[in-house]
């Protein structure tokens, strides 16, 4: 019997709360008024692990991560999204589902910092105090947890109410991560979150994303094949099919780069002709 | 040939501004030459002899004073939930409606406001002459200039802040007074100074509605409650011009009334300083 047991006992990646995808997209498509954005989009994003998302520009990347956490409802003029995103087998888009409560699970960076003007102490409790109404008394150990997550605590703990646009950008951009820690997200979305940044703080981000899969599930926008390879366990190639983004592949991230027209997407990326590497 | 006309076009410019400025200067300069002397003279030069204090111009004052704060207490709350409305909540027609009935409003001349009010609060609600009326009359005239400049202040904000709070889960009620007000307030402010000056020297809404010429001090309710103000008061005396007693009230009720506006306008300065280094930094 305890044999049986041990038999059947899950490898780590079979562990239902691991093998269950944290979103899955069912058939998305998103048009502007008079022309298609993304077309018919089907993957499955896995838990506790960073996926890439890759293309040329205008393949509808950003967008893409904007409907996973209904960000895109902002849009003006709005786009129109049809299709599926499920997150624990319900369907964000449903009439009854609360898209605050939605981005709240599911927090994202954008390419730039947005740091609001006040003190760096409050811009990483921005969303935790109004959002779950965190007790003031909480405050200063929240804040302190999630910027030791984000990698700046050393770098802030003498200076927190300072101004936060006094810090550099690549500290700005941890703050934003701070901030969204902070909320305890079961997802992070990253839209090029290193592409204002210089060599020095893009490797300080990229170390924290892989750092963050322990606990989080990363999604990652990227132009750049280099950080797919370094940072992403899956990759999603995006390409453009008649005027609208379509999914080419997806799978583990070395199998994606094998795959003959994810090469030539992605080479082309890289700037040099395809099939030179 | 381009230089001359460069420097044609500064020097009228200049010569624009200097004259602005000279009669702006002049007309100040006169006003407290002659109304400093009148004030010191308390009520033994008034023909009018309610009047006490400050050359008789202390409740025309005191009355000035209350209009233009209820007028703020009431148009400040309805121009922000209107400004609100325009930018946050309202989107296609409506929205631009709305911004229509802005503008025409801020047009209607203010004889229009003081009918209505006398037609409204002194007749049909039978209030009699009331500064309350008076000053919710004001009030709405000087509601779309205080809307127009937050709603403007409100959508010249950089759409990426709306956008991190709502990323953040933020509900609109939420994003709105933890982004849109704290970062926007200042058109409030200089919206409300725009309003605050022009309520205070009108007389054509109060007219009928909130002012005598003598006999009130200070109102202790709101029916039949009238008060004394400066831009009818110095309506009066001006009709009276040929009196000298009159005329030196006149002018020193003139000089009370700019000082007020200038008063006011210093009392803002260091929040408008503080905005505008902020829109530079920012």
């Amino acid at each position: 019997m305890a044999e049986a047991l041990r038999a059947k006992a899950p490898l780590p990646f079979l562990q239902p709360e691991i093998s269950r995808p944290a979103l899955v997209i069912r058939g998305l498509s998103v048009d502007a008024k008079n022309r298609p954005i993304l077309r018919q989009v089907d993957l499955e994003i896995p838990r506790h692990q960073v996926l890439g998302i890759i293309g040329p520009s205008g393949a509808g990347k950003s967008t893409l991560l904007k409907t996973l956490n209904r960000l895109v409802d902002l849009e003006s003029p709005s786009l129109a999204v049809t299709g599926r995103v499920e997150l624990d087998g319900r369907n964000i888009y449903d009439r009854s589902v609360d898209a605050d409560e939605i981005r709240a699970r599911i927090g994202i960076l954008f390419q730039r910092p947005v740091v609001f003007p006040c003190s760096i102490f409050h811009n990483v409790l921005f969303g935790v105090r109004r959002v779950n109404r965190l007790p003031r008394r909480n405050w200063h150990r929240r804040a302190e947890r999630s910027l030791r997550e984000a990698a700046l605590w050393d770098q802030v703990k003498d200076r927190l109410d300072d101004d936060a646009t006094t810090l550099s950008v690549g500290q700005q951009q941890r703050l934003c991560l701070a901030r969204t820690l902070a909320l305890e997200p079961e997802v992070i979305l990253m839209d090029e979150p290193t592409s204002a940044l210089d060599p020095r703080a893009t490797q300080a981000i990229e170390e924290l994303i892989v750092r963050l899969k322990r606990q989080h599930t990363v999604v990652l926008v990227t132009h750049d094949p280099a950080q797919a390879r370094r940072v992403t366990d899956s990759l999603a190639c995006l390409c453009i099919c008649d005027g609208a983004g379509e999914l080419l592949e997806s799978g583990p991230t070395a199998v994606v780069f094998r795959d003959s027209r994810c090469c030539e997407a992605i080479h082309e990326l890289e700037g040099g002709p395809p099939g030179v590497r | 040939m381009r230089r001359l006309v460069d420097r044609l076009f500064r020097l009228a410019t200049g010569l624009c501004a200097l004259g602005a400025l000279g009669l702006l200067t002049a007309i100040a300069f006169t006003l407290v030459a002659r109304g400093l002397p009148a004030l010191g003279r308390g009520s033994a030069g008034s023909t009018v002899g309610a009047s006490l204090g400050l050359g008789g111009v202390l409740y025309p004052f005191l009355g000035t004073l209350l209009l233009v704060m209820t007028a703020l207490l009431v148009a400040t709350p309805l121009a922000t939930a209107l400004a609100l409305l325009e930018s946050v909540y309202l989107r296609g027609g409506a929205r631009r409606a709305l911004r229509i009935w802005l503008y025409v409003a801020n047009a209607v001349p203010s004889i229009l406001f003081g009918i209505f009010g006398l037609l409204f609060f002194v007749m049909f609600l039978d209030w009699g002459k009331s500064w309350l009326a008076g000053g919710i009359v004001l009030g709405l005239m000087i509601l779309p200039t205080i809307t127009v400049s937050l709603a403007e202040r409100i959508a010249a904000l950089p759409t990426r802040y709306r956008r991190a709070a709502a990323g953040l889960g933020l509900t609109r009620s939420q994003i709105i007074w933890a982004v849109l007000l704290p970062q926007s307030w200042g058109g409030l402010v200089s919206g409300a100074l725009l309003g605050l000056a022009r309520a205070a020297g009108e007389t054509a809404p109060i007219m009928f509605t909130a002012v005598v010429f003598a006999g009130a001090t200070l109102p202790d309710g709101v029916r039949d409650s009238p008060v004394l103000a400066l831009p009818y008061h110095i309506f009066v005396l001006a009709q009276d011009s040929f009196d000298p007693a009159a005329q030196i009230q006149l002018w020193a009720a003139a000089s009370v009334l700019l000082a007020l506006v200038f008063g006011l306008s210093l009392l803002t300065l260091p929040v408008r300083l503080r905005l505008s280094e902020e829109a530079r930094n920012g």
